[in-house]
């Protein structure tokens, strides 16, 4: 046990806090690599971290300590893991594993299904453009190997030719950057802790902001990508009623289309070295700790092998 | 699936976009006009004949020029094929993001504000 060991904690918690205003101040394509990447690492930080204090607790049973060569009582002096706290710590990593364990079965099985889709409209798109008739205004992009944009025809009518244009580079920037992995990767990261889901939610709303970016990019016109946005939504809220939903459901989804039009009616976000600086400084703290406590829990199990050692060579020394 | 084979939105995609939400056959120069952007008739047409190629389109006599139209043969089986994905019970959540979710009536309220304040008419359209 170490002061140490409360660094993923308190960096996963500070991260969480910060994942809100982090993908509205800096530019989403820093933003949300940015957040996908350092949720990842605090997320293995605080299982490595909850498994080491498991593990101390495990070696104090004197069979486990057979198996391994270390002193039991040296251990519990140089290592003192009390007893509710690794019992507390082995429930709860089994508990995260199992969590993390299935949202990847379930985003990997997510993703082959969508590959498969992709595979199957196969022939039937132009450019990755698959355009489907229904009287329900609906786009999205479907990830896959070659992914493919899905559009109804209800949608298209909805918007002026301008208006499909930007709808068009935003679903092909979601495959491009290939958003769907980072929305993935962050998913299983707050599965496995718990105080990492505001950051995954902030990378799902993130990959929406980078898509309407790149759109109002390609265009050259903010407010035109604001219009197209709008226009779509009301146009989808009409034709289906009951797709309004309450504001908490809705923030949970992630991408609040409120905030992206307000966003593209501001100035586009510009870079802040210093702040990106401040979540990097925040996941090498948290790394340089989780190391740092990893290789301290190694030299004090040698020092009850090394105690073990000495106990079994004066026990098998002749008698004088 | 690199970024070099996946432009940003394609003209040819634009084209088929354009025809799709017409729903009736399109000259050449109606499509030009409907696009509204600085593209030059010859341009228009080279994505018209290409997509005709691949068999996205078919094409027919309307005075001197061919009116093109969306294939319809397999859009409709796309969209059966689409309805069949959609009910199956992949993980939506993580694979999917739509351009646009569901709406609180406090965002209508918003949207429709902003379409009223920042919105010129729609061009090329009834």
């Amino acid at each position: 046990m170490h002061v140490l060991m409360v660094a993923p904690l308190i960096g996963a918690a500070l991260l969480g806090l910060a994942s809100r205003r982090l993908t509205r101040v800096l530019p989403p394509s820093a933003s949300v690599p940015l957040l996908t990447a350092t949720a990842l690492l605090e997320a293995l930080a605080g299982g490595a971290i909850l498994g080491i204090l498991a593990f101390t607790f495990a070696a104090t049973n004197s069979e486990l300590a057979a198996l391994g060569h270390w002193s039991v009582p040296v251990l519990r002096r140089v290592d003192p893991v009390p007893a509710p706290l690794g019992i507390l710590a082995a429930a709860v990593v089994a508990v995260l594993m199992g969590a993390a364990t299935w949202r990847a079965g379930r985003a990997t099985r997510g993703l082959w299904q969508a590959d498969a889709a992709c595979r199957r409209l196969r022939g039937h798109n132009v450019d990755g453009l698959v355009i489907v008739p229904d009287a329900e205004p609906d786009a999205y992009a479907l990830p896959g190997r070659a992914g493919q944009v899905v559009v109804s025809t209800a949608m298209l009518r909805a918007l002026s030719a301008a208006e499909r244009r930007v709808l068009l580079a935003h679903e092909s920037s979601h495959l491009r950057h290939r958003h769907h992995l980072y929305v993935a990767v962050a998913d299983i990261a707050a599965a496995a802790n718990p105080l990492l889901r505001p950051a995954a939610h902030a990378v799902r709303a993130g990959v929406e902001r980078w898509a309407d970016e790149d759109a109002a990019a390609l265009v050259s016109d903010r407010r035109l990508a604001a219009r197209a946005l709008a226009r779509a939504a009301l146009a989808r809220a009409h034709a289906n009623p009951r797709g309004r939903i309450a504001s908490a459901a809705l923030s949970a989804a992630g991408a609040l289309i409120g905030d992206r039009a307000k966003a593209l009616l501001s100035d586009p976000p510009v870079p802040r070295r210093a702040l990106t600086l401040l979540i990097v400084t925040l996941a090498v703290l948290t790394a340089v700790s989780t190391v740092a406590t990893a290789r301290m829990t190694e030299h004090r199990f040698e020092l009850a092998q090394a105690a073990w050692s000495q106990t079994l060579a004066l026990e098998q020394a002749p008698a004088p | 699936m690199t970024e070099a084979r996946r432009p940003a939105g394609s003209l040819e995609q634009e084209v088929l976009a354009a025809l799709a939400a017409a729903g009736r056959p399109l000259t050449p120069a109606e499509v030009r006009e409907d696009l509204g952007r600085d593209l030059a008739y010859t341009t228009v047409l080279t994505a018209l004949t290409r997509l005709y190629e691949k068999g996205a389109l078919t094409r027919g006599r309307q005075g001197r020029a061919y009116a093109y139209t969306v294939a319809a043969d397999s859009a409709t089986l796309t969209a059966r094929r689409m309805r069949q994905l959609l009910a199956s019970d992949t993980d939506r959540a993580t694979v999917l993001s739509r351009f646009v979710a569901e709406l609180t009536p406090a965002e209508e309220q918003l949207l429709e504000q902003l379409l009223r304040d920042h919105g010129p008419p729609r061009r090329g359209r009834r």
